[in-house]
This record gives structure tokens, sequence and C-alpha cells, in this order.
């Protein structure tokens, strides 16, 4: 076998490669995937809480949430496009650049290419009649109809994505039983789809979608907020920066569990392709990926805790948000510190082995592990202050059932530590499944202490509305890091999931020849991910402004008091 | 607005900066390619070790675990008062000497797992030809140990086309094919696995790129005739590492070439 691969070396230089002018091809490829890669998330993620929020508006007979979701889909509408021309581009990229190895996907993959194609025509269509068909089908059962035709098309983007999903996860983990001699026509469907990593791709890349999509429509929302002339729109727009920052970071909380996922099937798979990503020459990565999640918690937080200046009754909580500041700069240090780290010599020298002897201990995964679930209670428990600011619980448990919910964060941090500790005293693989313990502590604590909060907000005595629009200027330009942050973040680990193949098309099976072959350094990357994010940003600056143009916003002045949101 | 719509610019053109910016100031390392080798009948023992050196530090990616203590056994340095693997290879499998239980060891590294490590190395036949994993064998033979790996172990490449980037071709005269163009020779002689040259390269050994203006032009030809009479300043622990053979693989045109070259980077 390794003898094919010095032929297939030698076979790929003739013909198999062109090459792209100035930038090389590896870039041209790069900048139109990922381009088209942000667009397809956005287009994927808005559709699912803009459905979402109609349910709520149907349901909840709140006319503000349908007016939401209304905007959220309009602004779907030049962005489906835009998604569609840059995967034009990247196939034809593609296609023209790599022949050879696009030859080989299509004899794999056409079938399932042709069948991504015709629901991607139906979900467009789908997407047509669902924002035009708005205000006909307004009421009654032709609402609900309209609510399902949002449904249908949450299940074809869903489906276009998994298609997607299985060609890039073939390339990374193709079954065992393909070895570079397998005649591509000869591997059945199903058998290359059915992955290793397919389906935590696709659970990733799901989530991932919403926060993206939430983060993306919350720096829409600070714009108009920033651009608005009236109290009343201001008010509107802040509504709605919230309601994408929740949507944000609520998602942004589960993420990590999914990435871990995908990260454990990875190390399933192939061991030195996990130690590849971690340990090897990537793994300054995640000390760059720690900074950028750092930004997000603490900018997350930031947002909700100067909204809370415009909640009546918040400032009985203001004194806890030191202390909240506290657990999250300490977590962000933890998972911010370097372990085993490609070094040189004199690195080695200073540090005195290959782990510092200090902070090396707070480098594995034990204290890493603790460190963003505590992090993740933190900003839960900034949500719960958030939601609970202007009410005063009137139910007669209330007291006991603040106590209990006390109690449950008690516990959940209590067992966060006592695994995070004990993984230090025992083997590497009884400690990976800790991990499962400690974040089962924090999502059951997310879960009760919620069902607990709902049932004691019941009737709560009111100590005054929220005042929306009152938010100083800072407090916006924050959900616009929000957004630069997760679409730089989205970037980087996009580079990690591609990059771990190294001079691979198809992960030991199919080479690549060309002199791009080697997974370039982390700041060839950075400036390459800032380029996709910058121009991606542009152009959605241009679509919203377009949109802008082409219709008035689906504001409308109104006396209601927006709600929290989950009220 | 024009203000507002500058600051939001400014906002996101600085956080995109700060994070590229962050991004180019932590060591920079990429993946290495493995090049194919071509080795002859006549290759030598002080090739095959060579090109072994390379692919250990380099596109290997051995010493993603080999060497930090906790995730593989040391295998150039001592493991539990045993020696390195070269001096322990031997004993490890009764009846098994211990040029195939490396070899075996490289190609199904699950038959033999040291005891307190899990299995957790893949199968390098996968990823390395039969003459990259036995010029490995030589080198890692080396280490504390004697090479027997000889070209009769050695099936011939059948891509023989293939481009010949480490180790020299056997029968081939000298180190590049006998080239004396000095880049070619740093290249061939796979000076940039442990060193750095112009921003390419490892960090194992000094960085060359002005050189010229540390060392002399006899100094540098010292350190590549005998390159543990002196070891520069903070490369102590990789004393021993860089391979003593370029004075007969060198030829006098190439040696001189080479020299002149290094001592002009100032």
């Amino acid at each position: 076998m390794p003898d094919h691969l010095l032929l297939q070396a030698v076979a790929d230089t003739a013909g198999a490669y062109r090459d792209f002018p100035v930038i090389g091809s590896r870039a041209a490829v790069w900048i139109a995937a990922e381009i088209h890669l942000m667009f397809a998330a956005f287009v994927l993620g808005v559709p699912i809480f803009a459905v979402v929020a109609e349910a709520i508006g149907i349901f909840g007979k709140d006319q503000r949430y349908d007016r939401l979701s209304k905007e959220f889909t309009r602004l779907l509408l030049i962005a489906y496009s835009a998604t569609a021309i840059w995967g034009a581009v990247l196939v034809f990229l593609l296609s023209t650049l790599y022949p050879r190895f696009w030859a080989y996907l299509t004899a794999i993959f056409g079938t399932s290419m042709w069948v991504y194609v015709s629901i991607f025509f139906l979900e467009s269509f789908t997407l047509y009649l669902y924002y035009y068909g708005w205000d006909r089908w307004k009421y009654g059962r032709a609402k609900i109809v309209h609510l399902g035709l949002g449904i249908l098309l949450n299940i074809w983007g869903t489906t276009v994505m998994f298609i997607a999903d299985s060609w890039l996860t073939y390339m990374m983990t193709p079954p065992r039983d393909i070895t570079p001699e397998t005649s591509p026509t000869s591997i059945k469907l199903w058998h290359a789809i059915l992955n290793h990593t397919w389906m935590p791709i696709n659970i990733h890349r799901l989530i991932g979608n919403v926060v993206f999509g939430g983060a993306i429509v919350g720096a829409y929302a600070s714009y108009r907020f920033l651009a608005s002339k009236t109290d009343e729109e201001r008010a509107h727009y802040d509504w709605m920066g919230y309601v994408g920052n929740f949507i944000a970071i609520s998602a942004l909380i589960v993420l990590p569990f999914a990435g871990y996922w995908l990260g454990r099937e990875i190390y399933q798979y192939d061991q030195s392709m996990g130690i590849t990503m971690m340990g090897g020459f990537m793994s300054w990565l995640w000390v760059i990926q720690a900074f950028l999640i750092a930004v997000l918690f603490l900018t997350g937080n930031y947002y909700l805790w100067i909204g809370m200046g415009r909640i009546p009754g918040a400032e009985r909580y203001r004194p806890y948000t030191k202390w909240l500041l506290l657990i999250l700069v300490l977590g962000a240090l933890v998972w911010g510190t370097p372990h085993t780290m490609i070094a040189d010599s004199r690195e080695l020298a200073a540090m005195g082995g290959s782990h510092h002897p200090l902070l090396g201990a707070l480098g594995v995964m034990s204290a890493k592990n603790t460190a963003v679930n505590l992090m993740i209670l933190a900003t839960f428990l900034s949500f719960l202050l958030y939601r609970r600011a202007n009410i005063r619980p009137v139910v007669p448990w209330a007291p006991t059932g603040t106590r209990i919910q006390a109690g449950m964060f008690a516990i959940a941090a209590a067992v966060v530590l006592f695994f995070g500790i004990r993984g230090y005293f025992v083997e590497a693989i009884v400690r990976i499944g800790y991990s499962v313990y400690q974040v089962g502590a924090v999502l059951a604590c997310i879960v009760f202490v919620t069902i607990i909060d709902v049932l004691m907000a019941r009737g709560a005595q009111s100590l005054g509305a929220i005042q929306w629009g009152k938010m100083p200027p800072r407090s916006q330009y924050a959900l616009f890091i929000l957004a630069v942050t997760f679409t730089w973040l989205m970037g980087l680990m996009g580079f990690a999931r591609s990059g771990i193949r190294q001079h691979w098309h198809v992960w030991q099976v199919m080479q690549d020849t060309t002199p791009y072959a080697a997974t370039p350094a982390l700041g060839y990357a950075a400036i390459m991910i800032s380029t996709c994010v910058l121009i991606f940003l542009s152009l959605v600056g241009f679509i919203f402004w377009l949109g802008g143009l082409a219709e008035k916003s689906t504001f409308v002045p109104s006396t209601v008091e927006a709600p929290h949101v989950g009220h | 607005m024009w203000a507002t719509n500058l600051r939001i610019i400014g906002i996101v053109v600085g956080t995109l900066a700060l994070y590229t910016l962050i991004a180019n100031k932590i060591p920079q390392v990429q993946s290495e390619v493995p090049h194919a080798l071509s080795l002859g009948a006549n290759v030598t023992p002080e090739q095959l070790v060579s090109a072994g050196d390379q692919l250990y530090h380099g596109a290997g990616g051995c010493t993603a675990c080999h060497g930090l203590g906790t995730r593989a056994p040391n295998l150039l340095t001592d493991e539990k008062g045993q020696g390195p693997i070269g001096a322990r290879c031997g004993k490890r499998e009764p009846g098994k000497d211990c040029k195939a239980y490396i070899y075996e060891s490289l190609t199904s590294p699950r038959a033999y797992v040291v005891s307190g490590y899990e299995p957790i190395m893949p199968e390098m036949g996968r990823t390395l030809s039969p003459q990259q994993l036995w010029a490995l064998v030589a080198f890692l033979e080396s280490n504390g140990g004697t090479v027997d790996v000889t070209a009769s172990d050695i099936p011939p490449a059948s891509g023989s086309a293939a481009p010949a980037a480490t180790g020299g071709g056997g029968g081939a005269p000298g180190i590049a094919g006998g080239s004396t163009d000095p880049m070619t020779i740093i290249r061939g002689a796979g000076c940039t696995g442990c060193h750095k040259m112009n921003g390419e390269g490892g960090a194992i050994g000094p960085d060359l790129t002005h050189v010229g203006s540390r060392l002399s032009a006899n100094l540098i030809r010292e350190s590549i005739l005998l390159p543990d009479a002196k070891t520069a300043k903070g490369y102590e622990k990789f004393k021993g590492v860089m391979p003593k053979m370029f004075g007969n693989q060198l030829t006098a045109a190439q040696l001189e070439s080479l020299v002149e070259f290094l001592s002009s980077h100032k």
C-alpha cells in the first residue's frame, strides 16, 4: 500500500491540479468555502429560532414575537442568494483547481449531490412562500399552516446540511476498510456517509448555527438600535438585540458538550489524529480558542450586567456581579493555560521540562473541564439574576424554592470540583469519563433550577417594567464584538477540523501532493480567517443595508411592554 | 450616524486585528509533509539513520508522544533505567532481535504495548513507505544500539521516480547527488529538519539564518564535521542529536560550498 502512495504521489503531479493566480489554489478554496459556510450557518441557524419565535407568538398570543420572527426571516432572503453564489464559486474552484480530487468525491457522492441540489431548490421556494405568505396566512388555521411552512423550511435546511456534512466528514474519517486501492465507484454511498464523525459534526453544526445566527441577528439589532431616531424604535431593537444575544449565549452553553463528543469520536477513529489536534502542531490553537471563549463569556455577561441597569429591582443583585466576574476570569485563565506545547529548546529549558512545574497542573483536562463548567454555571446564574431582576415571587414556597435553587448550584459546583480534583489521581481513560458527570451535574442544575424559577415566577409581583431602549451605546458595541468573535471562532474551529487531515485530501486514502499540502501555521491561518470574516461581515452589512432600502422595518410602535425571553 | 458607522468599523477591524496579532505572536508551527524516500542498493547505515532522524523529528509525528514521558515511552533517552530504545529493544521480546521488534512495533503497534501505556499508537504502515519505516528502524537502533538495517531489508520502491528528498540516493555521489548548490545540500542533508533557515525548519538546533554573524568559517566547518565538539548555548539538552557522518557523506567541494554559504549569512 505505501508503494501505491508513492505511485499516487507521482501520478498526481500530472494534471491533478491547477494553480490559482497570486493567492494560490488553497487560499482560493479556503476563502470560498469559509464564506459559503458562514452564510450557510446564518441561513440555517436563523430559521430555527424564527419558527420558534413565530410559535411563541401564536401560542402565547403575543404579536411582538410574530413581528420579530418576520424581521428575522426578512434578513434571510438575500443571505440565501449569497449562500448559493458562494457555494457555486466553491464548486467551480474545486472542480477546476482540484479536478482529480473532485472526480474522486463525485464518484462516491454524486447521487447525494443531486439530492442536495433538489432539496436546496425546495428549501428556497419554501422560504419564499414562508416570507411572502406571512401577511396572507395570518389568522386561524392558515397561520398554523404558515408555521408548518417554517418547520418544513428547517427540515429542508437541516437535510441539506447533513448531506454536505457527509462529504467533509468522509474526507476526515473515511471508513477504515477504504484504502488507497479502493475504487471510489465501488464504495457504497451510505457506507461513506455513515462515517465516524458524520453525526457529531451534524449536531455540533446544528447548535453552532443557532449560536452564530443569534449573534448576527444581535449585531443587526444593535446597528438598528444605534441608528434609531425614536425611543420606541430604540426599545424594539434593544429587545431584539437582547433576544439575539439570549439565543446565542444559551446555545453556546451546550455547544462544548457537542464538541467533546466530536473530539471523542476523532480520538476513537484515530488516536494520532486526536493527538495532532490537541497536543501536536495544533496545540497552540486551543490557547487562542480559550482566549476567544473568554471574550465571549465576558462580553456576554457584561451585556447582561449592563442590561440590568434598565430593570427596576436589579440593584439587589449588583453586588454579586463582581464574584461572577472573578469566577469567569479565573476560569478563563485556567482554560487558557497551555500544557503539552510544541516548544523549542530555550523554551523547554526555561520551563524546566516539557510541562511548566506549576502551570502544567492547570493545563490538563481535569482543570480545564472544571473551569469551563464553573464558567457555564456562572453565566447561567447571570441569566437567572437578570430574569428575576424586576419580580418578587409571591408563591408561599418562594423562600424554600430559592434555597433549593442555591443548593442545586452548590451541589453542581461541588460535583464539578470533586471530579476535577479526583481526575488528577486516576488514569486517563477513567478521567475522560468524569467529564460526563461534570457536564451532567451542570445540565441537571440548569434544567431543574429553570423549572423551579418558572414555577416561582407565576403571579409574581412586578417591581416595574423593563425600560427597553435605555441602554448605553457601549452595550451595543459589545454585541458587535460578540458577532465578530463568534464568526472568527467559527473560522478557527473550521481550520482545526480541516487542518488535522494535514497532507491528505482524504485521510490516509488520497494524498494532497500540491505545494500547499502542509497545514499552515496559525499566523497564516489567522490572516486567512480575518480576511474571510471581513469579507463576510462587509457583505452582510451590505445585505442588511439593501434590506433596509427595499422595505421598511417590521417595527410597529406598540404600547405593549416587551417581555423577558421565557416569561 | 457617520460617527457611529466609523466606530462600528473600528471595533470590527480592531477586534480582527487583535486576534490576528495574537495568533501571529505565538510560535508558528506548520505540519510537515513526509517526502518519499528513494534508497538504492548502496545505501549506508548513516544515510538510513539520517533519513530516519528527519522522519522521527518531523513528518513522522513521533515526538507528539514519544519523549514527553506521559503518552508513550521515551525512545531517545532513558526509559525506567533501561536506557534508550537501541539499548533495550533486543531484550523486549524473547527470540526477537532489535530490528524485528522495532519494525513490528511500527507496523503492528498494538502487538507490543509497553506496560503502563495505552494502545494509542497508529499503524505507521498506513502513512509511511517501507523505505521510511526501515529508515526509522535504523535511526531508533542508532540510539543506544547498533544499526544492522541493510539495503537487503528494504524492498525496492515502486515509484522510483518519486522525489528523493532525504537521505540521498543510494549510489549517488554523496548528499544531494553531489550538487554543490548550498541550498540543495541543506535540503538533501535534511538540515532544516532541526535547524531554521530563513524562517523555515525545526527548532531542535540553532537558527542558521544569521549563523555567519556568530561563528567563523572554521567554527562552522568544525560544527558540521564534529557537531558535539562545541554546543551552542541553550541547546545543551540536544547534544548528541546531530548526526556525525557528514564528514563521510559530503564531498570536499560540498563542504566548502556549505561553509562559505553559511558564513556569508550574517
